[in-house]
C-alpha cells in the first residue's frame, strides 16, 4: 500500500501545500493514520480514495496550523531563481518556461479550496459528488470552485474567451 | 437549447458535471463544440504542467511593507490616544463658574460696598437697604456740625479732632 500510493500521495500533498518538506510529514501522518484505522475498523474496500481524504484534510489542517507562515510569506515578494538541475525532463521540454512559470504562480494564486477541488477533479479524477463527499460541500459548490479556478488559470494561457 | 452555453455550463460539461441538455447543446452546436475542444486543450496542459513539471524555486525577498499596516494602525491608535487625553484633562482642568442668582449679586455688593465706605469701624445704616449707592456718612459724623463751611473753625472739626481709634484703624501712626 505504501509503496503504491506514497508517490501520488506525495504529489498530491506538495500541489496542496506548496513545501515538499511538509508533504513529506502530511504523507507519513497520512499512513500512520490508515495503520491505526486499518487495525480498529479493518481495511477498507478501496485505499486510494480513502488515502486521498485523509491527505486532503490532514493538508487543510497543517495550513491552518501555519497562520502566521503564510502571513509573512503575504508581504513578502517572490522571485524566482534559475533552475539548476540537470536538465529538463521531455516533458519540462515540451511545455515552454515561461508557461511553465505562469501556470505554476496562477496555481499557487488559487484560494485553498479551489486548488482543492481542481487537483481532485483533473489530477485524480474524482467525481463531483466524490469530491463534494471528501470536502463537505454540495455539488453546486463543488461547480462554483471549479469553475473559478478553471477560468482562473486558463487565463495565465490566454485562453479565456 | 438555441442559445449557447456559457462558459460556466462549459466547464461543467467538461468536466463531466452538466446535465443532459447541456451535453446535448454541445454536440449540436458547432460554437460550443470549439469552445469546449479549446478549453479541453487548455486543461490538459495546465494539467500536464502541474503532474510532471516541477514548481520553479522561488526565492523569498523581505520587503517592509508587512511592517507598514502595523505601523499605520499603531500611529493612528496613538494620535487618537492623545486626542482623547488632551479632550479629557482639558475638560477635568477647565473651571466653569457657577452661575448666580441677580438676588445674589445684590447681596454681596450689598456686603462689598458697605464695608468699603464703612467709616470708623460702623456700617452705616444706609448701606443696608435696597439701594445700591454708598453712603460717606456714619451715624456719628451725621449728628456732628462739621459739615458746614466753617467746619475748619468749628471746636470739634478741625485735625485736631481726629482721634487715636480712627489713626489705628487706618494704620497711621500715632501723633
Amino acid at each position: 500500500m505504501v509503496q503504491t500510493h506514497s508517490g501520488r500521495l506525495q504529489r498530491l500533498c506538495q500541489l496542496l501545500l506548496a513545501d515538499g518538506q511538509e508533504a513529506e510529514e502530511v504523507v507519513q501522518e497520512v499512513f500512520v493514520k490508515a495503520f491505526e484505522a486499518e487495525r480498529r475498523h479493518g481495511p477498507p474496500a478501496d485505499w486510494g480514495p480513502w488515502l486521498t481524504r485523509i491527505a486532503v484534510n490532514t493538508c487543510r489542517d497543517r495550513r491552518r496550523a501555519g497562520w502566521w507562515r503564510r502571513f509573512r510569506r503575504w508581504s513578502e515578494r517572490i522571485e524566482e531563481m534559475p533552475i539548476a538541475d540537470g536538465g529538463p525532463t521531455p516533458e519540462d521540454a515540451a511545455i515552454s518556461d515561461e508557461t511553465r512559470r505562469r501556470v505554476w504562480l496562477a496555481f499557487r494564486a488559487l484560494p485553498d479550496r479551489q486548488r482543492e477541488v481542481f487537483v481532485l477533479r483533473h489530477l485524480e479524477g474524482w467525481s463531483g459528488p466524490e469530491i463534494a463527499a471528501a470536502l463537505g460541500l454540495s455539488v453546486g459548490s463543488v461547480k462554483r470552485h471549479l469553475f473559478r479556478a478553471i477560468h482562473r488559470l486558463r487565463e495565465t494561457l490566454g485562453g479565456t474567451p | 437549447m438555441s442559445r449557447c452555453l456559457p462558459d460556466k455550463s462549459l466547464t461543467q460539461v467538461q468536466a463531466g458535471l452538466g446535465s443532459e441538455a447541456e451535453h446535448a447543446h454541445v454536440q449540436s452546436c458547432p460554437g460550443c463544440a470549439q469552445r469546449l475542444r479549446a478549453l479541453a486543450r487548455d486543461l490538459a496542459v495546465i494539467s500536464r504542467v502541474l503532474a510532471t513539471t516541477a514548481e520553479p524555486a522561488t526565492r523569498t525577498v523581505r520587503t517592509a511593507r508587512r511592517w507598514l499596516p502595523a505601523a499605520v494602525g499603531a500611529s493612528a491608535l496613538a494620535v487618537a490616544a492623545l486626542l482623547w487625553i488632551e479632550v479629557a484633562v482639558w475638560r477635568a482642568m477647565t473651571f466653569v463658574p457657577p452661575t448666580m442668582q441677580p438676588e445674589e449679586v445684590s447681596a454681596i455688593l450689598s456686603e462689598v460696598s458697605a464695608a468699603l465706605f464703612s467709616v470708623r469701624g460702623y456700617v452705616s445704616a444706609k448701606a443696608e437697604a435696597d439701594e445700591l449707592v454708598p453712603t460717606l456718612e456714619s451715624e456719628e459724623d451725621a449728628e456732628s456740625d462739621c459739615d458746614g463751611p466753617d467746619w475748619l473753625v468749628t471746636p470739634g472739626c478741625g485735625p485736631a479732632a481726629l482721634t487715636p481709634t480712627a489713626t489705628s484703624e487706618w494704620g497711621w501712626a500715632e501723633e
